[in-house]
Formats: structure tokens, sequence, C-alpha cells
């Protein structure tokens, strides 16, 4: 329960601080999406529970300043957890370059899944593609530049709290 | 089996979450949207006006020499708006008078409430504004908004004091519009956004005797039907516009404001008379 407290809490903090640099990049027209990075920690670290509740939790954070139907992100966020989860005894999750990979491959496949689900609203589906594909390689860009300080933050966040995960050899 | 139970686990626990939240009642949703909004809402709020206590400790270190310029400018500036203001009450009142004599039904009527803009949302697949009022001064929702430039779009959501305003940028809005100097009315919806580029909608059913291009571009403004916004607010530049396959009608492509991008100030139109 405190895991997944601590773990939303950072998740919030993160949806501020994009926030204020999507306020800022307005002008130009980019947006940052970062959700790749909410899940990450929470499914490589966390056990199943705590880190799904997590991962659900920060997506409706995302959902509830989006004007998308309520869960949409919440349901994306728990599906990326659960492959990530299922996977991650493959993966090289102890380095952070590891974890920054598996962040961009998450970010990548929700940022693809949740413009699939979005597209169908625009009247020119085919022309809004470019400007996806801007934002994609810019919020990948961004997202590498952040994930080693998120991955930190989260984790003395843990340990802060007393509640870091225990790592079975 | 149970190992290969184990490998499942994750999704199984998926489909019972989604399963979960698919069943759970509509109220619930609903209060935890406004919930999970009014927790982050501080953030954005504290952020905007930290932006707006920067911009006035940056403007105080203007010297005085550089104010007493700016308050002549204003002055003239002023000066033409009492000029302004007088002939719109001149205009008002004839409107009230022919209005009276032909027995017409008046425009409804709003008063303005102006907004800072707390935060702004330009992804490829909307455009929303957060402003800093919402019900603490009687926003309601679906209200208009504009802004020296023109339309900004209407409110979509009020919570207790912020409000968001989907711009007309968005894909999910759709106007009545007319061409400058035209009765006829056409359909505007928001379209694609390029990157560094300005926000793009979309107009259809145009009347086929109406052209306009990048060189000779038309403005585009509200219609009477358009419901909520008064008529002849400007919406953009009508700057193409080719025969739809149909050939009953054109279509075509209207240059938004690149104002819409950079607010920090906007005016929310709420009417007198909501019925």
């Amino acid at each position: 329960m405190l895991r997944t407290f601590v773990v939303t809490l950072t998740t919030i903090v993160l949806w501020a601080l994009v926030a204020q640099v999507n306020h800022a990049l307005a002008t130009t027209h980019v947006y940052l999406f970062v959700g790749g990075l909410c899940v990450t920690v929470a499914a490589l670290t966390l056990p199943l529970r705590p880190g799904l509740a997590a991962s659900f939790l920060g997506g409706l954070i995302f959902d509830a300043a989006a004007p998308v139907a309520f869960g949409t992100h919440a349901v994306l966020f728990a599906t990326a957890h659960a492959v990530v989860f299922h996977l991650r005894d493959r993966l090289p999750r102890d380095e952070t370059a590891g974890r920054v990979v598996i962040a961009l491959l998450a970010n990548l496949g929700l940022f693809l899944a949740f413009s699939f689900v979005q597209i169908p609203r625009s009247p020119a589906p085919a022309a809004i593609w470019p400007r996806l594909i801007a934002d994609l390689v810019c919020s990948q860009i961004f997202l590498t530049l952040i994930a080693p300080w998120f991955f930190a933050f989260q984790q003395r966040a843990l340990v802060l709290v007393r509640a870091e995960p225990v790592r079975l050899l | 089996m149970f190992k290969r139970f184990d490998q499942a686990r994750p999704f199984l626990t998926l489909g019972l979450v989604i399963a979960a939240w698919l069943v759970l009642p509509t109220v619930i949703k609903i209060f935890a949207r406004a919930s999970f909004f009014e927790l982050t809402a501080p953030v954005s709020v504290a952020a905007s006006y930290a932006h707006d206590l920067r911009e006035y400790w940056s403007l105080r270190l203007h010297s005085n020499g550089e104010l007493i310029e700016a308050s002549r400018d204003l002055a003239r500036l002023n000066a033409s708006y009492d000029v302004a203001v007088q002939q719109n009450a001149e205009t008002l009142a004839q409107l009230n008078r022919l209005e009276g004599i032909l027995r017409l039904p008046a425009f409804p009527a709003h008063r303005s409430e102006h907004a800072r803009v707390a935060r702004r949302d330009f992804s490829g697949w909307w455009q929303q504004l957060v402003i800093r009022k919402g019900e603490n001064f009687g926003i309601p929702v679906g209200a208009p908004v504009i802004f020296s430039g023109g339309v900004v779009g209407r409110v979509t959501e009020v919570r207790a004091y912020t409000s968001v305003v989907e711009l007309i940028s968005s894909p999910g809005v759709r106007l009545a519009a007319v061409v400058e100097g035209d009765t006829r009315t056409i359909s505007y919806q928001g379209g694609v956004n390029p990157t560094f580029g300005s926000a793009v909608g979309i107009i259809e059913f145009v009347p086929l005797d109406i052209d306009a291009s990048a060189l000779h571009p038309k403005r585009l403004v509200t219609s009477s039907l358009s419901g909520i916004f008064p008529p002849g607010l400007t919406i953009g530049q009508a700057v193409k516009v080719d025969p739809s396959q149909d050939g009953l009608y054109k279509s075509g492509e209207v240059k938004l404001d690149e104002r819409l991008g950079a607010l920090t100030e906007v005016t929310v139109l709420i009417p007198l008379n909501p019925e």
C-alpha cells in the first residue's frame, strides 16, 4: 500500500513537471508524452499487485487532465505494466541503461496505442501522423534525458519511507 | 501447470482489473475524475501564479523612462478606445431601435469574465487550456471563450476554481461559420496542428462561388447560427478551397491565429439569460 502510494506520488510529480514543459512548448506545437516512464520502475521492481495499482492510478492522473474517456490512460498503463512485468526476469533491469531502454520501448508502445485510440476523432487521420511522429521523437529524446533522474527519484522516495523493494536472489 | 499459471498471472490480474473498471458505476468514475483533477489543479495554478510573480518582478526592473513612454502610448490607445466605445454605444442603440421596429429576436447578451491561463496542452490529439476561474466565478459549461484575435474555444469542464477550454483547433470542435461579407453558413471543424506551424481548421459545405487562396485569403467569422458564439467573431483565414468530391460544395482549410498557442489571458462570455 505504502509503495503504491509513494510511486503514485512520484508519478504526480512527473506529470506536473511534464505539464509545465508542455505549457512552455505550446507555442512551438510540440507535445511531450512520457507515459512509459510511469510504469517502468513499478513493473520492474515492485510486486505485481502494488505495482499494477500504482501504474493504474498513474494512468488515472493522466486521464483526469485529458479530454478522453476516464480510464483510457489507466487501462493502457496497466497493460504496459503487465507486459513489462511478464518479461522482467528476461530483461536487464538492474542497470539504469537497461531501464531507460525498457522505458523507451514502453513509451513507444503506449504512444502508438493511444494514437490509434484517438485518431478516429481527427477529421484528417492521415495528415495527423507527421505531427504525431515529431511529438514521438521529441518525447523519446526528452524521456532519455530525464529517465535516470526519475528512476533515482523513485528509488530514493521508496528508500525514504523504507518501502524499497526487496530483491530476491 | 502451476508454472504456466504463474506466467499468465500478470495478464489474469490485468483482466480482472479491467473487468472491475468496466463494471464500476459511472457515478464513481465521475467522482474519481473530479477528485484526481482537483488533486492536480493546485500544481498548475501555483505554477501559473509563480509565472505571474516572475513577470511582475521583471516588469519592476523597467526604468522610469520606459514606464513614462508606455504610459503615454497607453493614454493614446485609451483615447481611441473611448471614441470606439461611444460609437459602439450608438450602434447598439440603433440596433435595439431596429430590433424593436422589426420585432427581431435580440442576440443573446453576455457578460465578460477575464481569466488567466494556467496551463496549455497542445498535443496532436487535442488542444486545450486550463484557466484560473471556475465555479467560483459562475462560469458555465459550454460558454464561449474569446481573445483579441477572435474565437479561442469553448468551456468543456468547470471545476471548483479552474475550467478547461477546448480550443477551436481541436478536432472535437465544430462551428457554423460564414465568410466575411457572405450570409451562407458553412461548417468549420478543428483540424491538424503541425509542429512549428500555424494550427489549421477544416471547412466544408462552402458555396461554389467562394474562392480563397494563400495569396487572397478570406476571413472566416462565426455565424449567428453558431449557437453559443456571438456572430462576427474571427475564427481564422480561409487559405484554400477546392471542390469536394460530389461537386456540390467546396471544402478547404482555415489558418488559425498563431497566438492561440501562446495565450496568457482570455475572456469567457457568460450568457446573461442561459435559456
